[in-house]
């Protein structure tokens, strides 16, 4: 047989009208109206069971089963079938239009289930995508509430009018004094300093950081006091270095790679 | 068929013609030639002989309302109205609603059904292949043919899995038609 081999066994259900589950029902109908070689193995199996029924073929009915039809045949005037046409177009076209609900209620079936996977996909990128959106806001709302912050503690630093004041002891005269702020992880560095000795031209102050491990002291940045002594520095370096402390020297502008003694800045204690 | 005359395709073809007619007395032919047919399937299948003769009433009844159902160019009435009878009583026997018309089922068969004597020799061995299936195979093809009961109710039944059931009831029909091809 030509007939296809997954749809075998189903159509012998089917010839018998045994195929009891409906998805195999609906599916093998919907190929029957597509697959001449399938319609013509149903045939075949037809004419199989018509051999199986013939070998009950044997036992006579009673006479009376005779007069009862012609009674009832006699008694029952020919009607006209109304749809003459229906039997001239041919088998195939009339299996055609028999199938053709089915055809589409599964084409039907299967483009719903395709558009509701789309929907679904859809849906479900479009809750990934406002997540990230949410997200990404809640960090540039942050962002700009520091950046404002900066802003203005940058502002209030550079102001012409500022006014740094550093109140200690009543007895005690304004020392120079730096302030820093370290971060490994970040690998950053803020430095203020006020009460500076003003430096000449060509010297600027010079900070180290002097790692943890013992080994040489790593330049930190280098700053020039305004006339007042005061001065503030933002410096960037390799992330990751412990620091059991800064120090300051003078050095030449444009910086040194190693201190020049004496330090004339250290922690304090 | 013994108590039948010897139908071939003219005559199918001719008798069809006349009941298309509206000649009553070719009912009464046709009920001679094949009644046996028609009810020596449902009497299988219902094993009553008040509802097989119900069968033949109905079957003979509505091929003359509908004598278009049947196609002389596509088959022969002998296996076609053993088909429609098995239907028939198995709608009865599992108490279907009867359907309004007859099928319109066209039915390929290469088998000599043209006189009593082939007739006879088709009978005999579709009798014989029946008896040379296995046990489990042929009780499996008669409870699906002839009690109209499903692949899943055999297996329940029988114990067997399912894809075995529906395997053994197509290789047993595949079986008659490869010996009587």
């Amino acid at each position: 047989m030509n007939a296809h081999p997954q749809f075998a066994e189903a159509l012998a259900l089917y010839a018998m009208g045994t195929l009891d589950d409906p998805k195999d029902l609906a599916a093998l109908q919907a190929h029957l109206g597509t697959c001449g070689d399938c319609r013509r193995e149903l045939e075949a199996l037809r004419a199989d069971m018509a051999l199986l029924a013939l070998s009950a073929v044997g036992p006579q009915p009673p006479a009376r089963s005779r007069e009862r039809l012609l009674g009832a045949v006699a008694a029952e005037p020919r009607l006209e079938r109304r749809d003459p046409q229906r039997y001239t177009v041919g088998y195939l076209r009339q299996r055609w239009f028999t199938f053709a609900p089915v055809m589409v209620m599964l084409m039907l079936a299967v483009f719903s289930i395709l558009l509701w996977r789309d929907l679904r996909n859809t849906r479900r990128t479009l809750r990934h995508t406002h997540a990230q959106l949410e997200q990404v806001q809640a960090e540039l709302v942050r962002t700009n509430s520091e950046l404002a912050e900066a802003k203005m503690v940058r502002d209030l630093l550079h102001a012409p009018d500022a006014w740094p004041l550093t109140l200690v002891s009543k007895k005690t005269p304004p020392q120079p004094q730096i302030k820093t702020v370290y971060s490994k992880q970040q690998g950053a560095l803020l430095l203020m300093a006020s009460n500076l000795t003003p430096l000449p031209e060509n010297k600027i102050y010079q900070l180290w950081l002097l790692p943890a491990d013992g080994s040489a002291p790593m330049p930190a940045g280098w700053f020039k006091p305004d006339g007042k002594g005061n001065g503030m520095m933002f410096h960037k370096m390799s992330a990751g270095v412990i620091a059991k402390g800064f120090a300051v020297t003078i050095e030449p502008a444009g910086g040194s790679q190693t201190p020049t003694m004496p330090i004339v800045m250290e922690p304090a204690g | 068929m013994s108590g039948t005359q010897a139908p071939n395709h003219k005559d199918d073809a001719a008798l069809i013609a006349r009941i298309r007619a509206g000649d009553q007395s070719a009912v009464a032919d046709l009920y001679d030639r094949y009644a046996g047919v028609v009810y020596g399937v449902a009497l299988r299948v219902l094993a009553s002989t008040t509802a097989a003769e119900d069968v033949v009433q109905e079957v003979f009844l509505q091929l003359w309302r509908n004598p278009q159902a049947f196609n002389a160019d596509r088959g022969r009435l002998a296996p076609w109205l053993a088909v429609i009878a098995r239907n028939r009583a198995i709608d009865l026997l599992r108490k279907r609603p009867p359907e309004d018309d007859i099928d319109e089922m066209p039915i390929s068969t290469g088998v000599n059904l043209e006189d009593e004597a082939s007739q006879k020799l088709v009978v005999d061995k579709v009798r014989g292949i029946l008896v040379g299936l296995p046990q489990d195979q042929r009780k499996v093809l008669e409870m699906a043919f002839f009690e109209g009961m499903t692949h899943t109710e055999i297996a329940g039944k029988t114990g067997q899995p399912l894809g075995t059931v529906k395997t053994r009831i197509r290789t047993g029909l595949l079986a008659l038609r490869k010996v009587l091809a």
